[in-house]
């Protein structure tokens, strides 16, 4: 097998391809990995901040006096008091929405209208409860289908940011909640239901979860001359970089982001989140400011998309689909963040891993007065992948089909069009739903239990495009004893890109990867990355550290050439030294990368390339479901995906399980609780996330797969795991007891009010 | 958190008689204390600590079929006790799945038992074993049985200089026990209901019952018709379909983020016919 | 920091002494710190770290007198005369445990903000039970959260590390 003409270098000799311990895992094992939790900065203030009790409203009066005189309070900042540095403070990926502090109106409980800054956090902390503000309360809009209509609008008027040309035709648009309608349009979906055998129409829900770092979002920021200096918790620091010098008119090369070790991301440490705030406290009393947030206010900064999906179906009476519509309403919150990408990305996929003719896609964006919704492992997959396996399951019992052989006769192969009309290569979807079938001995019989314990299995996969198009950038420094730095902005949150990309480097450099030391993201000194989402950074990173380690290993032979060195047999450090004359000088090798992408057409959603690698990832559970209670124990997890070929396999097979696990509790029972748009459960003690109890047997599989495309073979992992877990299980609930969930989480209460209503004795509120 | 002043006597007696205003509260364990000044619901000028007070208030022991223990005895020291294990094996089952091993490691029997929080695992547990829990303030002090001490949601009798000194668990002795915790989310959530029984039983001939619920209501409740419906009766699922109909009847049972009333009265039925099961066939 | 602590809000600062890893210490101490602030502020220790806050995740895990508490949850004060240890002591000779290298080993961590609190607890679980069942595994670390999801890979290390543990002695 071949690359570009290069042989497709995985020997068993080299780096890549073997699982090697992660590169820091010595100092995480100790303690002493850092991360910008730890961070002490001589002078450092502590900001804390003041939220709105209320979730919508305009802000009449903000009254800091009591506040300011709480001993040991350094000054008390208001939204008022940002515009004197920022004029326009209002930032955001995709729309410019999300004012740095909250001035004229808020538009969520929980949202930021003030900071206290003092040395001493617990000083902060008693004079922010001090703080008055008299709002005038406008109605709000908690519900995204209701979002759509409502009298209640979050934003008077849209401000796009302007980097997506999709987005630009919603400037300055007033009296609506869309902040981006995806509309995708293939074959005849109407013509194809009136010809249908059968059609099938379901709606499916997802809640609000959250992403849960156990590092909170933190942030820090050193004034400097002229400059600023940002120490975050981020995952995209080319980001933060581009939007505070945007914010502050200033060029980028006097700003600065740092970023250590994250203490987990998923998708919430994204963008800028406390790095402008933080900003503009630092100016404002020139020392150095840091907030960090507790866990409850994790609650009020970004939580996941809650969905409503219809999905309706024409199907031939010998189980093929001929035609899918789907409706998605995503509930974003009250700023946009990545909201809009979410929506359009995850429309590319809506109709499932399924070769069908007919499709009609529409996909919703929408400003509720909660929280804001942003990306978060799977960016919006795992709440279409529920609706569709759902839906899919449901029909094939309806047909009385095997549900793997029902998926099997419209399974979406290579070589063929996908619903965007962009041609399927290198995505093992078949392989995948082969494999799950096999692990689970799909064809045997199933014990299913007795009496109060019924036990049923199910399965599901799905698949997702990746973020395209996105730039990745590194440099290679190979130093005159032959070690060697490598500098890229990917973000070390846990998913192991640094001993990754190490991977790489040393593969392609023919040395050790213990020669070889990751320079940590700091914008003054690694170049650009787009950032870590969206499982971009194998792939693209990886591609271009690829090119990066090959530039340097060119120039080395190059060197060695013209010393009259056997290039192939001279030490590095002998090259070097013939060179220079000592043990002196670098050779500095760079790479970047960016893959081909065409935008989708406006009115059809269609283009001939939407993604530059396919994720494909299927699930198989086994449950025990508790007739009396309700309560399902999932007993097996099975997860098999398309990862290409792994760099790092056992790194990537705990990708699989982790996101399987995080999965399984937006499955089960995380759920963000509201009352009248204020969260009423912001803590671990009342949304509870899955703990070592909780977990099922687990089985991780990546299938026989090569991504052409991608650095050794390799593509993205991080989000596969959580596609299919919800549909997989709610699928084997049906298998085990005969009911139908369209709602998630998969509580007890549900299951067994499920049961009593197919009981006809439905239990009464 | 704010500042305030910590004082450390050296008898409980002394303690009691620090506690004279709102503004003083008592420490033991300090989980539950810092717990609620942490979310600022609690700001005391000055925290008591019972840490100092005579060693006999950390002690377990066991005497004249009773187990006495100290209220300052923390729950792994019950936990891990053999005096506890031999005595009420209950107590000890049920301490293995109560909150997580640092918790345990340093909150103390006094402080479980007066917190309050009907989620607390062992009030139910310690009612129906027949507990009875002693008090001590500036003055003397008092006795009364551990379910009287409950009056409401993180409310008891107990006054403002009054302290918990030891609780007083009469031995399981031919009485069998079994404490079902039932978790409607994760499996180390609080309780969406606690089900304590004990039985005094021949075979399935159930001479004796005590029926103690939590979690589900405002405080640990002792659910009498229940223990009517199995008090005399051969167990069979007629008689647990009885007490279970007593049960969710009688119980003011409420809802919350772990389940609605209705489903968690369908819990109770189910989980005290599965308590009952589970004590009869450990015998 | 603390001077001006003290100035501003009339707080009685107090000296305590303890051991901290083996060393004695003493450290003057405002009373509503807990004892990560202590650390960290006092010490610079950054291993026990707070992170949901209420003694449920075990992020914050610190020994004292040899038990595991939540250092989130226990007042600094209360360590005065006490021995501390945290992620930071090293064994005579330093280098890595047991139990740390089998957490390597099986791969057990990926962010790692818990993985000073999963040894810790480790630990203590193997000191009293060499030799755990998984069910007693899972039971002893239900007290410890790990987002990124490493439990699988965790339990194989507690296993791992039992079984270095004995080949060890």
């Amino acid at each position: 097998m071949t690359i570009g003409g290069e042989d497709l270098k995985t020997a068993q000799t080299g780096t890549v391809g073997r699982s090697i311990p992660r590169l820091e895992a010595a100092a995480k094992v100790a303690g002493r990995a850092e991360y910008v939790h730890n961070l002490q900065l001589p002078g450092m203030l502590h900001g804390k901040i003041f939220r709105s009790p209320i979730a919508h409203g305009r802000i009449k009066r903000v009254d800091v006096s009591a506040a300011r005189a709480v001993a040991g309070v350094h000054r008390v900042v208001t939204g008022e008091d940002v515009r004197a540095i920022v004029a326009d403070p209002h930032y955001g990926p995709a729309f410019h929405d999300q004012p740095i502090l909250a001035f004229e109106k808020v538009r969520y409980a929980g949202e930021p209208v003030a900071v206290v800054l003092a040395s001493d956090p617990h000083a902060a902390e008693e004079a922010a409860q001090l703080i008055d503000v008299q709002y005038e309360a406008l109605p709000a809009v908690f519900d995204e289908v209701e979002a759509m209509t409502s009298k209640a609008v979050v934003h008077e008027v849209l401000r796009p940011a302007g980097a997506f040309p999709d987005l630009r035709h919603l400037q300055g648009r007033k009296n609506t909640n869309v902040a981006l309608d995806f509309h995708l349009r293939r074959g005849d979906a109407g013509g194809a239901f009136s010809r249908a055998d059968r059609v099938f129409e379901h709606t499916f829900h997802t809640q609000q979860v959250l992403h849960v770092p156990l590092e909170p979002f933190v942030s820090a920021a050193e004034p400097g001359e002229g400059s600023v200096t940002i120490h975050t918790a981020s995952k995209s620091p080319s980001f933060v970089r581009v939007e505070v010098a945007r914010l502050l008119g200033w060029p980028e090369n006097r700003v600065r982001v740092k970023v250590p070790y994250l203490g987990g991301g998923f998708g919430a440490k994204l963008y800028i989140k406390l790095e402008a705030l933080v900003t503009v406290l630092a100016l404002l009393t020139r020392r150095p400011v840091k907030i960090a947030l507790t866990m409850e206010e994790q609650f009020y900064t970004l939580t996941r998309h809650a969905a409503s999906l219809r999905i309706k179906s024409g199907v031939t009476k010998e189980g093929r689909i001929t035609a899918r519509e789907c409706e998605v309403w995503w509930n974003g919150g009250a700023y946009a963040d990545i909201g809009p990408r979410v929506t359009q990305k995850s429309g590319f996929t809506a109709p499932g891993p399924y070769d069908i003719e007919n499709v009609s896609i529409d996909s919703y964006a929408l400003y509720t007065n909660l929280p804001p919704a942003g990306a978060l492992r799977g960016f919006g997959i795992p709440q279409l992948v529920w609706a569709y396996e759902s839906h899919t399951d449901m029909i094939a019992r309806e047909l009385a089909m095997d549900p793997v052989e029902f998926r099997r006769r419209n399974i979406l192969r290579d070589g063929r069009p996908q619903a965007t009309g962009t041609v399927m290569k290198d995505a093992a979807i078949e392989k995948v739903l082969e494999r799950l079938a096999a692990r689970m001995e799909w064809k045997k019989p199933f014990e299913r239990g007795s009496g109060t314990r019924r036990r049923g299995r199910g399965i599901a996969i799905g698949f997702k495009a990746s973020i395209s198009p996105t730039t990745s950038v590194a440099i290679v420094n190979l130093y005159a004893d032959g070690s060697c730095a490598l500098y890229c902005s990917t973000v070390d949150m846990g998913q192991g890109s640094d001993t990754a990309m190490a991977q790489i480097a040393a593969e392609v450099l023919g040395i050790p990867v213990e020669a070889i030391t990751v320079v940590h993201p700091d914008t003054d000194v690694t170049p650009y990355d787009m950032a870590t989402l969206g499982s971009r950074s194998t792939y693209h990173m990886g591609n271009a550290v690829r090119r990066a380690a090959e530039d340097a290993r060119d120039k080395l032979l190059a060197a060695a050439r013209e010393a009259g060195l056997p290039a192939e047999t001279t030490p590095i450090a002998e090259v070097f030294r013939r060179k220079y004359g000592m043990q002196a000088g670098n050779i500095v090798g760079t790479g970047s990368f960016i893959p081909a992408y065409t935008p989708t057409d406006h009115d059809t959603g269609q283009s001939p390339n939407v993604t530059p690698f396919w994720m494909v990832g299927g699930t198989g559970a086994e449950v025990e479901v508790d007739t009396e209670t309700g309560r399902v124990r999932v007993t097996r997890l099975v997860n098999v995906a398309d990862v290409g070929k792994p760099v790092n396999p056992r790194i990537v097979e705990t990708q699989l399980s982790g996101a399987a696990v995080m999965q399984l509790g937006f499955t089960l029972f995380e759920k963000m609780q509201f009352d009248g748009g204020q969260v009423t459960n912001a803590s671990l003690a009342e949304y509870k996330i899955p703990g070592m109890r909780d977990i099922p047997v687990m089985e991780n599989e990546a299938v026989d797969g090569a991504e052409r495309g991608g650095p050794f073979g390799a593509k993205g992992v991080g989000e596969t795991g959580t596609f299919s877990v919800s549909p997989a299980i709610a699928n084997a609930i049906e298998d085990a007891v005969g009911v139908r969930l369209m709602s998630l989480p998969l509580t007890p209460e549900a299951v067994y009010r499920a049961l009593r209503a197919k009981q006809g004795k439905p239990l009464d509120d | 958190m704010t500042p305030f002043e910590l004082v450390e006597p050296h008898t409980l007696r002394e303690a009691a008689g620090l506690l004279a205003s709102a503004e003083v509260r008592p420490l033991a364990g300090g989980t539950a204390v810092m717990l609620m000044m942490k979310m600022g619901v609690l700001r005391p000028a000055r925290l008591v600590s019972l840490r100092a007070v005579e060693k006999r208030y950390s002690e377990i022991a066991a005497a004249g079929g009773e187990l006495r223990i100290g209220a300052l005895a923390t729950l792994s020291a019950l936990e891990r006790s053999p005096l506890v294990a031999r005595a009420a094996p209950v107590i000890a089952q049920t301490l293995r799945m109560l909150a997580n091993v640092r918790v345990r490691n340093v909150a103390t029997v006094g402080g479980h038992l007066a917190h309050a929080d009907p989620h607390m695992d062992l009030p139910p547990v310690l009612i129906a074993l027949g507990a009875r829990v002693s008090i001590i303030d500036p003055a003397g002090g008092r006795t009364l049985p551990l379910g009287e001490l409950y009056t409401g949601y993180l409310e008891t009798t107990l006054g403002r200089n009054e302290l918990v000194a030891e609780v007083t668990v009469p031995a399981q002795g031919s009485r069998r026990a079994a404490y079902l915790k039932c978790t409607t989310r994760s499996a180390d959530d609080w309780p969406a209901l606690g089900v304590a029984v004990v039985l005094e039983a021949d075979g399935a001939l159930v001479r004796d019952a005590r029926v103690v619920i939590s979690a589900a209501t405002d405080t640990p409740t002792r659910l009498a018709a229940a223990e009517n419906a199995l008090r005399g009766a051969r167990v069979d699922e007629a008689v647990l379909r009885r007490a279970g109909d007593a049960a969710a009847s009688e119980a003011a049972v409420i809802g919350d983020q772990h389940g609605s009333a209705a489903y968690k009265r369908e819990l109770l039925r189910v989980c005290l016919a599965r308590a009952v099961r589970a004590v009869l066939d450990e015998q | 920091m603390l001077g001006a602590l003290t100035k501003d809000l009339g707080v009685a600062v107090r000296t305590i002494r303890f051991k901290l890893n083996g060393e004695p210490v003493s450290a003057e101490v405002p009373p509503h710190w807990n004892l990560v602030e202590l650390l960290q502020n006092r010490f610079g220790l950054t291993g026990a770290r707070e992170s949901c806050g209420q003694g449920l995740c075990g992020c914050c895990t610190v020994l004292v007198d040899g038990a595991a508490v939540s250092g989130c949850l226990y007042l600094a004060l209360l360590v005065d005369g006490a021995e501390v240890m945290t992620i930071e002591h090293q064994a005579a000779g330093g280098g890595l445990d047991a139990v740390q290298k089998a957490f390597i080993e099986a791969g057990a961590f990926q962010c790692g903000f818990c993985t000073p609190g999963f040894v810790l607890m480790t630990r203590q679980l193997l000191d009293e039970n060499p030799d755990p069942t998984e069910d007693d595994i899972r039971h002893y670390l239900s007290g410890n959260l790990c987002r990124c999801g490493a439990y699988p890979e965790i339990i194989e290390a507690v296993k791992l590390a039992a079984r270095m543990r004995k080949a060890e002695r």
